[in-house]
């Protein structure tokens, strides 16, 4: 920490007239903080105070309003916890979950990499720019248009299973194929976000120095040498930052894309845990084992992010944040 | 999986219908339930002839005369559009000024809101008060009911479909809660006030009652079945191929449509309808008295297996369309309508809508129920539905004059076929939202289609009339004929006029088990599995729901 506002800081006497002399130093910045912390104040700190459902049997019908339903449902400690880890479909939904966060772990997040260096080696700007809004697009279509896009062109009826059967064979079933569907949504994801996730890598691929490189080429390296030595050495704190942020969000595999695609396969392949809280949590209204699989999925996910996190420093990287 | 779609006239309940299956695959859910130490909310049971005391004076008013008149729950038949209507309410509804928030379910694209829509300013015009509907996806309106519920933020006045409402766990304590207590504006003389709210039949307000106060305007049923099997005429005599009336036939009919390589399935999902024509009974989800006593479900009894067994073979054949195999059939009447997909179950609500439509996008169009039978021997089954298709909620601590403005507001959406008001909220505006065929009736435009979706229709529940019109010749008579042919063969229903909220634990297994059922007809589970599926059926809460449906029936004597 050498930041000069921190070291003279710390140089005043503690005290108040130290916290004065701080704010009026620093109020531009407090301010400019500020509505991001009232945000972050009342939509995350004041709604997990909602968290407490979780060890009730919440009815937001009793009381005259929402807090006094807090107030008057029934205090059951734990029981929703234990509804919760004796439902074998709510293992189902935790495997199905950490599956695919495994399966795209290798097969989704070493690509944007690859796409990141393949468009940073392009030497025509305007072919660069084409490529990298052609692939950009997808980002932005909703996941109904994603599935429904892969059902016309590969679903059963689609022009695919046309083609097929114009020729007399059999259509492969690549749709509703609950044993294939993990490569599915992996193939759907990777379609539709690798060229936006490769943006990050990008900017990290133009910070290195374009000297290391030069060095490198006198020195004799070849290309795979210096993707090896100078790209991936540059790339690595972006690379490892990412996968702490992945492994601690490993229990969200995203929504609409399995709600979307959940009747085809059926639940015992699509069933992942964010579904499977919208189907036996909100719709049937059983608020608090709803709330008991949310904080569950929260501290696992702490859990993740710190132990990832520890692994990192490790590993002399320098991870999502640290302690000194 | 019997919730019922309404059977009524126009596109958007006609999509309703459509949308039930898929509605119905969006619920339930799966805790064991054998954990539970305590069980907390145990359901209820009431029954509707007990609750005269605080329903309202029955007093119909009849503007025409019907051409065929109704008889049991079948409704007044009117074959042609009156010449001259009559106005039924004079004084404007509307006092306040203030805005009314709605919510109501609708089957199809959303149409334009408040400001952006014709046919609500004509409307409002009319009612003195602006109604600003927020009009939400039938399909998805149990979640949206989930939340707004759950989030005690309803709106003034809530329209929700009665098999939603059945689903939903404590909803009488919701109720209470949350929506006002109409008993003292509506009971016996006092509905006088509202006298098109005096029309709706008596069986109907029986079962707006909840806790012994009355607390819904119903939108009372215009007709007892739950589901129709349509196939496409125009397309089945081209091939030489007629009407199943056997279930060999239906099977046949199956090889013979179905053409992969052209892009056109015999079927869609039609699970339901195959219990029925195998006589799985369809009360209330499934049950049955034994001849020995007490009640047996539908996932219990041989019937069941064999219908399962032939929905396997359709599907392991590949007469189903991939599409409907693929997603939970929000699109099968797009299929349909284009000829890739020959026969499917629906509402019977869906037959009009659907001629009317397409009639003008395919010469030759034409859409048909196919008469039931029996697969297994004996007179055929059919499954019925009793009670209002949707109620009308008020929220709760309004004020009284409020709630006064509202129901004015509601009854001026109540009034019947044959009157200004009706026409007006029917069909629109005259020359814009539709036209007048040669035999004067109307006949909606673009503009209609678009701004239409019931906003104002579903509020206030109508004396219910089947209308002929010219873009669907006949079809109040066939209609009709359809109907008599199948209601004498309806399903003797245990528990007719009783009112049921089910325990909790048994309306969160039936989501799960239909999903597990459904593995095994789209072949991803093989048949065998049925006996385990039951078994966790019955320990999770099918025993438990078999315990609340046989002292429904002890209670009533039955």
């Amino acid at each position: 920490m050498n930041d000069p506002h921190v070291s003279s800081a710390a140089t005043l006497k503690p005290g108040k007239r130290a916290i004065g002399a701080r704010l009026r130093r620093d109020w531009p910045f407090l301010a400019m903080t500020a509505p991001a912390a009232l945000l972050l104040l009342v939509f995350h700190y004041l709604p997990t105070l909602g968290n407490v459902i979780a060890f009730q049997d919440y009815n937001p019908f009793e009381g005259r309003n929402a807090f006094e339903a807090f107030m008057k449902s029934e205090w059951i400690g734990i029981e929703n916890f234990q509804v919760l880890f004796a439902d074998g479909a709510f293992w189902d939904a935790v495997i199905n979950t950490l599956s695919i966060t495994a399966f795209q772990l290798v097969f989704f997040f070493p690509l944007p990499i690859l796409l990141a260096i393949l468009l940073h080696g392009l030497v025509s700007a305007r072919l660069r720019a084409l490529i990298q809004g052609i692939v950009y697009l997808p980002h932005f279509f909703s996941w109904v248009l994603v599935v429904t896009f892969f059902v016309q062109m590969l679903g059963g009826a689609g022009l695919l299973a046309q083609e097929f059967h114009r020729h007399g064979l059999t259509p492969w079933n690549i749709m509703s194929n609950p044993h294939t569907f993990i490569m599915l949504v992996t193939a759907e994801a990777v379609w539709k976000d690798v060229g936006w996730a490769s943006i990050i890598f990008l900017a990290a691929l133009s910070t290195i120095d374009p000297t290391l490189y030069e060095a490198a080429a006198a020195d004799g390296a070849g290309r795979w040498r210096r993707l090896w030595h100078v790209t991936l050495p540059g790339l690595r704190p972006v690379i490892v930052l990412l996968l702490i942020l992945r492994i601690g969000d490993a229990l969200n595999v995203g929504f609409e894309q399995y709600l979307l695609q959940r009747d085809a396969v059926g639940r015992q392949a699509a069933e992942v845990l964010d579904t499977f809280v919208y189907y036996d949590a909100i719709v049937p209204q059983q608020w608090g084992v709803g709330a008991a699989a949310g904080l569950f999925k929260a501290i696992v996910g702490l859990l993740l992010i710190v132990s990832a996190n520890k692994a990192a420093h490790r590993l002399g990287e320098q991870g999502v944040y640290s302690k000194t | 999986m019997n919730s019922a779609p309404p059977r009524t006239t126009s596109r958007r309940e006609f999509l309703a219908a459509t949308a039930l299956g898929s509605v119905a695959t969006l619920s339930g859910s799966v805790f064991i339930a054998g954990c539970r130490k305590r069980a907390r909310a145990l359901g209820s049971i009431s029954n509707a002839q007990q609750t005269a005391a605080v329903l309202p004076q029955y007093r119909p008013v009849r503007f025409l005369t019907p051409d065929i008149p109704g008889e049991g729950p079948l409704p007044d038949g009117y074959l042609k559009f009156p010449s001259t209507l009559v106005r039924a309410i004079a004084k404007k509804p509307g006092s306040s000024g203030r805005p009314i928030k709605t919510m109501t379910p609708a089957w199809g694209p959303t149409p334009p809101g408040l400001g952006r829509n014709s046919y609500l300013a004509a409307v409002n015009a009319e009612l003195g008060v602006d109604v600003d509907p927020s009009v939400q996806d039938g399909m998805t309106f149990a979640q949206k009911l989930s939340a707004v519920l759950g989030a005690r933020d309803v709106p003034e006045l809530l329209s929700a479909p009665r098999w939603e409402i059945d689903k939903i766990p404590r909803f009488s304590q919701a109720v209470k809660a949350l929506f006002e207590d109409l008993t003292e504006h509506l009971r016996a003389e006092h509905v006088e006030e509202y006298p098109m709210l005096a029309t709706l039949p008596t069986t109907a307000w029986q079962y707006s009652v909840w806790g012994g106060r009355l607390a819904a305007v119903p939108y009372p049923t215009d007709g007892p079945f739950p589901w129709a099997l349509f196939y496409r005429k125009d397309l089945t005599d081209r091939a030489g191929v007629e009407a199943p009336k056997t279930i060999d036939e239906l099977y046949q009919f199956g090889k013979k449509m179905t053409r992969a390589s052209q892009g056109v399935w015999a079927f869609g999902n039609i699970f339901q309808i195959v219990q029925m024509l195998f006589k799985c009974p369809g009360a209330h989800t499934g049950w049955r008295k034994k001849p020995s006593g007490g009640l047996e479900h539908k996932y219990e009894i041989p019937e069941y297996r064999q219908a399962l067994e032939f929905a396997v073979r359709l599907h392991r054949e590949g007469f189903v369309h991939p599409d409907i195999e693929a997603s939970s059939g929000a699109d099968a009447m797009t299929l349909f309508n284009a000829g890739k997909m020959l026969m499917t179950q629906d509402g019977v609500g869906a037959w009009r809508g659907t001629q009317s439509e397409q009639a003008k996008i395919t010469p030759g169009f034409n859409i048909q129920p196919v008469p039931i039978f029996s697969a297994v021997g004996g007179d055929p089954l059919a499954w019925t539905e009793e009670g209002p298709i949707f109620y009308t909620f008020v929220k709760k601590g309004l004020g009284k004059e409020r709630v006064r403005e509202l129901l004015r507001v509601l009854d001026w959406c109540a009034a019947p076929f044959g009157t200004v008001e009706n026409q007006l909220r029917q069909y629109g505006v005259e020359g814009k939202h539709f036209t007048r065929a040669p035999d004067n009736s109307p006949i909606p435009t673009e503009l209609g289609r678009k701004e239409l979706a019931d906003q104002y229709g579903l509020l206030g529940g109508r004396v219910p009339a089947l209308v002929g019109t010219a873009d669907v010749p006949h079809f109040v008579e066939d209609l009709l004929a359809y109907s008599r042919a199948t209601y004498k063969f309806r399903e003797q229903n245990p528990f007719l006029g009783l009112k049921l909220e089910y325990p909790p634990n048994y309306s969160k297994i039936l989501q799960t088990t239909e999903d597990k059922i459904n593995d095994i007809v789209r072949g991803r589970r093989p048949l065998a599995d049925l006996e385990q599926i039951v078994a966790e059926w019955r320990s999770t809460g099918g025993d438990e729901g078999r315990a609340f449906f046989e002292k429904a029936l002890a209670d009533n004597g039955r």
